[in-house]
């Protein structure tokens, strides 16, 4: 499919051509018939008055019947100048008068009619071949009355049919010469039309190949309001790209700087230590260079995570997920971590629901927001986890009794690496930032609260698809 | 009915065959002669320069020249059976009878840079090829005129005859046109023609006109004495003679001067094609038609022609309008049957009618 590109100049070029081709080829079709009838009837026009001239000529003298052939009648047939002519007269009996005594049919021909048309003078007309050539026959009965008497004549009149074969190739000539014209100039017309309404698209096109790679600006190509839906799909997309480059370089940026600075901390750290001479001084050294690495170790393990996420958060198709049973099996995890820093984690959830997401991606929003409340709540303290639904929405808290979080940091939490400087204890800044992304990928709303007395209530309000039990 | 009328005329034909055919053969010297077979009307010393001329050129042929009267030519065609030995070309001034032969499809049609030449009037379906343009001449013997000038029309040749009525008793010649076509032919284009023509018939019938088989043994008799007027006469032969024999005046009458075409077409069956081709091909040629305006005394159709009988020359001499005969379709009513007889009737009826 992909393979066999389709274009639609050639698409709308092989259309104008079939229709062209067959309006033309109907009209040639009807010009011909029509040139055939033209000429037929106006040389049957002729032999039919040559006919009458002849019949007017034949008279019925003292029961004798006297034919007198007009000279004007061969003349008229002589309009036809090229063509062969034959004639009779002959009686009601057929018994030949004047010329041609071997005409075909005539007899035969008139004998048919007479039935019908015992006094009238209506002509009947035949084709035959006499002497070797396409003759066009006309038959003439006239009655011919004296006071006493009456008599019928046959009047027939043979052509060949070379004028009219003329005449008919001269009319249909000049029509398919005219046609030809026609289409000439019609298809010259329409592939000018094609042209001038595919240019916006060559336009388009040449202005995106204009572009470097790196430009991502919206085009402003002047284009019918048909193409503007695809030029402004463009736009969307490039815009869309822009900021996944943006975002992406900025990442990068502030990962390295995170990564470097920790890096020359601890460097120092074992450069100190490795020149300490006091024992106690050098122990202390050391394990501070073991609370770097290990803060090393989480911001490494955060900036995979969240590339890990955001690949999933492209690629992974959403299935449902049983959010209580999620919410469990995270807290069961870190239960004993937890208990390490003398903190008790507390499931209050009651109901049963679910949702439509990624699982992996959910449980490690959940597990980032769960280690952050722990790692503030003082010990001796519960972090408390509930699962209800209120109206609409499901909702999931993790509440910690801690310091909280002030109203300008609240602000700033979401933002990669940002560190409140009210803040002492060690973070990496990107748990919660990976939180809120998942949760905006899943369409639900991470939300900053306080707790009471005191402490931080986060709040993740998923919208309820009706699935929930 | 067919062969009835076909034997019919087959002896209407054969009668006057006996002493009217006349065979005369231009041998070729070569070693292998192929024959090329003519059937004209021309008298043979009219035609030997052509023939001479196209011999020639052409000198592997012998010429077989059969010289008929037209009507005679026309009837032998009809009545030709196939063992008969079959002509090549035939030529004839009798306009409406080979018009009737081509219309009925004996003729060849042939079609070379030649006869496309040929105007269109001089020709028909590319079968029938006009070659001589003659006109019809009255000839006077100017010693019956006295001090009276010379008729310049039909309507003065009447009032000549009306003048001279008891001298000119008997001594009207014309050609007999129950036997010869071209007299026929001519006859008819009077009638067809002219308001001269009732008066013209009654006159001729009145004075006892004599019948003669062709123009040439018209003008003998007119040389002899026998007869002081030759009513349509072929001009080609009384220009010749008046020339020779002065006080015989041949006159275009100025009324109008028809004019006949000798016309040439190749039989159907014509054994010798190429030659008879060929004959056409010289007949029609700038070549051809020179011989005939310089040696022989018929008068070529092109005005390319020169010499003494040329068209131009003939144009020079007094004349009235030329109302030539057409070649075409209107020939056919001088050819049919009832027409034929309405007209010979009209004829007889008046050449009987002595006072």
């Amino acid at each position: 499919m992909r393979a066999k590109t389709s274009s639609i100049r050639r698409q709308l070029l092989i259309m104008t051509l079939i229709v062209l081709t067959v309006i033309n080829g109907v009209a040639i079709w009807t010009a011909d018939l029509y040139a055939n009838r033209a000429a037929k009837l106006s040389y049957d026009r002729l032999i039919h008055g040559a006919a009458l001239q002849i019949a007017e000529n034949i008279n019925l003298l003292d029961h004798k019947v006297m034919v007198d052939l007009p000279v004007s009648a061969f003349e008229t047939l002589a309009l036809a100048p090229e063509d062969r002519a034959y004639y009779s007269v002959t009686s009601e009996k057929g018994i030949l008068l004047t010329g041609y005594e071997d005409l075909p049919n005539a007899s035969h021909a008139v004998k048919k009619d007479r039935s019908s048309q015992e006094n009238s003078a209506e002509p009947v007309y035949f084709d035959s071949v006499y002497r070797g050539e396409d003759v066009r026959f006309i038959t003439l009965t006239k009655r011919l009355i004296e006071s006493d008497n009456s008599e019928v004549v046959h009047v027939t009149i043979g052509q060949t049919i070379l004028a009219r074969k003329q005449l008919a190739d001269e009319m249909g000539g000049l029509v398919i010469q005219f046609l030809i014209t026609f289409f000439c100039i019609t298809l010259g017309l329409l592939m000018f039309g094609i042209w001038r309404v595919l240019r916006p698209l060559k336009s388009l096109r040449r202005a995106i190949e204009q572009r470097s790679s790196t430009e991502l600006t919206p085009l402003n190509t002047d284009v019918p309001s048909e193409i503007r839906p695809l030029l402004e799909t463009v736009n969307f997309f490039m815009s869309q790209l822009n900021m996944t480059l943006e975002r992406l370089k900025r990442f990068t940026s502030e990962a390295a700087h995170q990564l470097r600075t920790p890096l020359a901390g601890v460097n120092l750290q074992a450069q100190n230590a490795l020149v300490e001479q006091d024992e106690f001084k050098r122990q202390q050294q050391l394990r501070d260079i073991i609370k770097s690495s290990e803060l090393l170790t989480d911001t490494v393990n955060h900036l995979l995570e969240e590339a890990t996420l955001t690949h999933r958060m492209r690629s992974q198709a959403f299935h449902p997920v049983q959010l209580d049973v999620l919410t469990k099996d995270v807290c069961r995890s870190l239960v004993v971590w937890a208990l390490e820093s003398e903190v008790e984690i507390e499931y209050l959830g009651q109901i049963s629901a679910s949702c439509l997401g990624d699982d992996v991606a959910l449980t490690q929003m959940l597990r980032n927001i769960i280690e952050n409340a722990v790692k503030y709540s003082p010990k001796q303290s519960v972090v408390q986890v509930n699962l209800y639904r209120e109206q609409e929405l499901l909702c999931l808290t993790v509440a910690d009794h801690g310091n909280g979080i002030s109203d300008e940091d609240k602000q700033h939490v979401f933002e990669r690496f940002y560190r409140s400087k009210h803040n002492h204890t060690v973070g990496t800044g990107i748990g919660l930032s990976i939180a809120k992304e998942v949760a905006e990928h899943h369409g639900a709303r991470l939300m900053l609260a306080d707790n009471q007395p005191h402490g931080l209530l986060i709040e993740v309000l998923f919208e309820a698809n009706g699935e929930t039990v | 009915m067919k062969p009835l009328l076909l034997s019919l005329l087959l002896l209407v034909s054969l009668c006057p065959i006996a002493n009217a055919e006349q065979s005369n053969t231009l041998p070729s010297e070569e070693s292998n002669p192929v024959e090329l077979n003519i059937w004209g009307a021309a008298n043979f010393d009219a035609i030997e320069p052509l023939l001479k001329a196209y011999q020639a050129q052409f000198p592997e042929i012998t010429i077989v020249y059969v010289e008929h009267s037209s009507l005679e030519l026309f009837n032998r065609v009809l009545s030709l059976r196939p063992a008969d030995k079959k002509p090549d070309v035939l030529m004839s001034p009798a306009m409406d009878l080979q018009f009737k032969l081509v219309n009925d499809g004996y003729a060849k049609p042939y079609q070379s840079e030649v006869t496309d030449a040929l105007p269109n009037w001089a020709k028909w379906r590319d079968e029938a090829f006009g070659f001589t343009f003659e006109p019809i001449v009255m000839v006077i013997n100017q010693d019956i005129l006295g001090h009276r000038a010379m008729p310049e029309s039909r309507e003065a040749l009447l009032s000549l005859i009306r003048e001279q009525s008891p001298l000119v008793q008997g001594k009207i010649g014309l050609s007999d046109i129950e036997t010869v076509g071209l007299g026929y032919l001519t006859w008819f284009h009077d009638s067809q023609q002219s308001r001269t023509y009732g008066r013209l018939l009654e006159a001729f019938g009145s004075h006892h006109a004599q019948l003669y088989p062709n123009s040439s043994a018209m003008l003998q008799a007119l040389l002899r004495g026998e007869i002081f007027i030759a009513y349509n006469v072929l001009g080609s032969y009384a220009f010749e003679w008046s020339q020779t024999y002065p006080w015989i005046k041949t006159v275009m009458p100025t009324d109008y001067t028809s004019a006949v075409m000798r016309t040439a077409f190749i039989f159907r069956e014509a054994k010798n094609l190429q030659q008879a081709q060929s004959f056409i091909d010289f007949l029609l040629s700038d070549d051809g038609q020179t011989v005939l305006a310089q040696a022989s005394s018929l008068i070529p159709l092109s005005e390319n022609a020169v010499g003494p009988n040329s068209l131009l020359e003939i144009r020079r001499k007094p004349h009235g309008i030329f109302r030539p005969i057409v070649f075409g379709l209107p020939l056919l009513v001088q050819t049919d049957q009832a027409k034929r007889a309405l007209l010979l009737e009209e004829w007889r009826h008046a050449m009987r009618t002595a006072p």
